[in-house]
């Protein structure tokens, strides 16, 4: 059995990515399952979702802690996600994004592939700059990189199971198939970043939800962020009058501060400022 | 530091499950400032439980009882009852639901409330649709607007049926207090919030949600997007107490409903016929209101 798991954010197609792997691999006649972990699909949100295959029927039933392959859809979650936790030397991590794969941080032994499939899915038409489809194109790279399942039975699982844009799909995965770049398995990988573990919230007694949802730092959330030129500010607090997450403060002099922990960078600020003195930049 | 022009106090957490420029978040923070702490919330099933729960995390500083979807009126009743039985003083009740627990699902209970005259806020938060299950019509979905249940395609353009007019359901029994409110504009909201405070009875808010993936639109286009509904005559502001209607926002020419429509992905599909169909009917309803404001300046009602 191979378990394959899938990091993205909602919007991104990351549920279909492993649903579509699925198909492909039964249209291999294989037996797969996919299933995504049940949270919080908001867009932009950091989404997991899961794909076993085997050649007998799966038993299990339980989310991948321990993948042999790890998949990330947007390379921003490289800096806010622990994506490559319970991944062991012999797997494999595939990330899209410009970059080489020997770029990538991953534990010892892992392998590591890259492929720009944002550039792939925008050539295509797929999604917008700022939310590509990227789904199709990754699952190409995978299919190369991994051998788990064909190109053509990803092909006919597209023209099958992908309600938009069937061909151009199909094509997206076809150039991420001949796009995938293996790192050098002599090149040592930079080592993970550790990530803060949050502290164990307390659970209360009895169904009362009593612990502040501040605990939860919604900045993974966010492709763009909001930087407030002040020199040009006015302190008319528009912004922090607007913004729905609350994530603007106002200092003693009344001068605003983003909470970047938990600002998702929807642009409210940014467009309601009247000086135009807050600039929304991508994130690196 | 310039004046504040509404409450300080943030009664809603950062951190929450919203979507980034979720209209119907920035409804309950603007509406938590005006309620205050001694504020009892019933939420039924709707965005804002996921919104404000992942357990055991909680986005609202204010008593939260979480209830199913058709009860939020039965549940104020309920809640209001209990809080005189046990003589609690200066607490507010609030049933807080999306348009599709309140509109569809939920309209026995909302009448029921109102005419048992119980002491309390419903609000109708109102994104037009079924969002937290993925964007399915409600009554209160405008016409021709997509959903998933009202495609386009196939002779068919978006939802046949027009909005549900929820107030004047509500108006029709006679309320202590009703007022349509739209994030967009914190201080008229703001000041609504503080009236319907002051009064005791049954009342009502309809608050305009806008929400940018069901609605298809750009996630900063929020409160632009409000601004526009209300200056279109799409979501005209008012108040109605004791029976009489006044209108909180005029801005002399409503603009051109088309700018709202075209700044929206659901109603993309619309013709020009469409359009012109939707200015006329829009117009004739601000008018209806001008006229309904007059008569009832002048006792007439
Ligand atoms: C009786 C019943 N039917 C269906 C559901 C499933 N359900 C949960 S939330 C929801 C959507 C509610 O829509 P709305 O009231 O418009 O609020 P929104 O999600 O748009 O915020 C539905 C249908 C339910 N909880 N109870
Ligand atoms: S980008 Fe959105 S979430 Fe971030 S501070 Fe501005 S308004 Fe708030
Ligand atoms: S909206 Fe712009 S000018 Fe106004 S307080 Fe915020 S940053 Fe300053
Ligand atoms: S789906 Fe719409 S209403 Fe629900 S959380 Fe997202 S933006 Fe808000």
């Amino acid at each position: 059995m191979i378990e394959i798991r899938f990091h993205g954010r909602g919007g991104q197609g990351t549920v279909v990515a492993s649903e579509l792997l699925a198909q492909a691999a039964f249209l291999d006649g294989k037996i797969p399952q996919s299933f995504p972990f049940f949270g919080v699909e908001r867009r932009g949100a950091p989404v997991t979702a899961f794909t076993r295959i085997d050649d007998r029927p799966i038993r299990v039933r339980t989310s991948i802690t321990r993948p042999d392959v790890v998949v990330v859809l947007d390379p921003g979650l490289l800096r806010t996600t622990p994506v490559t936790e319970g991944l062991t030397s012999g797997g494999l991590l595939l990330v899209n994004t410009p970059r080489r794969a020997e770029e990538l941080a991953a534990p010892p032994g892992v392998r590591r592939a890259s492929v720009d499939a944002t550039r792939i899915a925008l050539a295509h038409g797929l999604g917008t700059a700022m939310l590509p489809i990227v789904n199709t194109a990754v699952l190409g790279a995978l299919a190369r990189a991994t051998g788990v399942v064909t190109l053509e039975a990803l092909a006919r699982a597209v023209e099958q199971f992908v309600p938009a844009r069937p061909s151009e799909n199909r094509l997206a995965a076809r150039d991420g198939y001949l796009g995938v770049r293996n790192a050098d398995p002599g090149a040592a990988a930079p080592a993970p970043a550790p990530f803060a573990v949050p502290a164990p919230l307390d659970r209360p007694e009895g169904p009362v939800a009593s612990v502040s949802s501040e605990v939860i730092h919604t900045a993974a959330w966010r492709t763009f962020t909001p930087v407030i030129h002040l020199d040009r500010c006015t302190k008319c607090n528009f912004c922090w009058k607007f913004c729905p997450d609350a994530a603007i403060e106002l200092d003693a002099d009344g001068y605003p501060r983003i909470r970047l922990e938990y600002c998702k960078g929807c642009g409210i600020c940014a467009a309601e400022c009247p000086p135009k003195t807050i600039e929304m930049v991508a994130e690196a | 530091m310039a004046k504040l022009t509404i409450p300080a106090q943030e009664l809603m957490y950062s951190g929450h499950a919203a979507c980034p420029g979720c209209g119907p978040a920035l409804a309950m923070r603007l509406l938590l400032k005006g309620l205050g702490p001694r504020t009892i919330l019933s939420i039924p099933a709707c965005c804002w439980t996921v919104i404000a729960t992942p357990y055991p995390t909680t986005a609202l500083g204010v008593a939260v009882l979480d209830n199913a979807i058709e009860a939020t009126g039965a549940s104020v009743s309920g809640l209001r009852a209990a809080a005189d039985a046990m003589h609690l003083k200066d607490v507010e009740v609030v049933g807080f639901a999306g348009d599709g627990g309140t509109a569809d699902i939920g309209l026995q209970a909302l009448s029921g409330m109102l005419e048992r005259r119980t002491d309390a806020i419903y609000v109708m938060y109102d994104n037009e649709a079924y969002m937290n299950t993925g964007v399915q019509r409600s009554g209160a979905t405008p016409q021709g607007a997509w959903t998933t249940t009202t495609p386009v395609g196939g002779g068919v353009r978006g939802k046949p049926e027009p909005k549900k007019d929820v107030m004047a359901i509500v108006l029709a029994h006679r309320p202590a207090y009703a007022a349509t409110l739209n994030p967009s504009f914190p201080e008229d909201f703001d000041r609504k919030v503080a009236r319907a405070r002051s009064i005791e009875g049954p009342r009502f808010f309809h608050i305009f949600a806008p929400c940018p993936p069901g609605w298809k639109f750009d996630s900063a286009e929020t409160i632009a997007l409000g601004r526009l509904a209300t200056d279109s005559g799409i979501f005209p502001l008012y108040e109605v107490v004791d029976g009489r209607l006044r209108i909180t926002r005029k801005t002399g020419e409503l603009k051109p409903v088309a700018e709202y429509l075209a700044a929206q992905g659901r109603f993309r599909h619309l013709g020009a016929e469409e359009t012109a169909r939707i200015q006329s009917e829009v117009r004739a309803e601000w008018d209806r209101l001008l006229r309904r404001e007059r008569d009832d300046l002048s006792g007439s009602h």
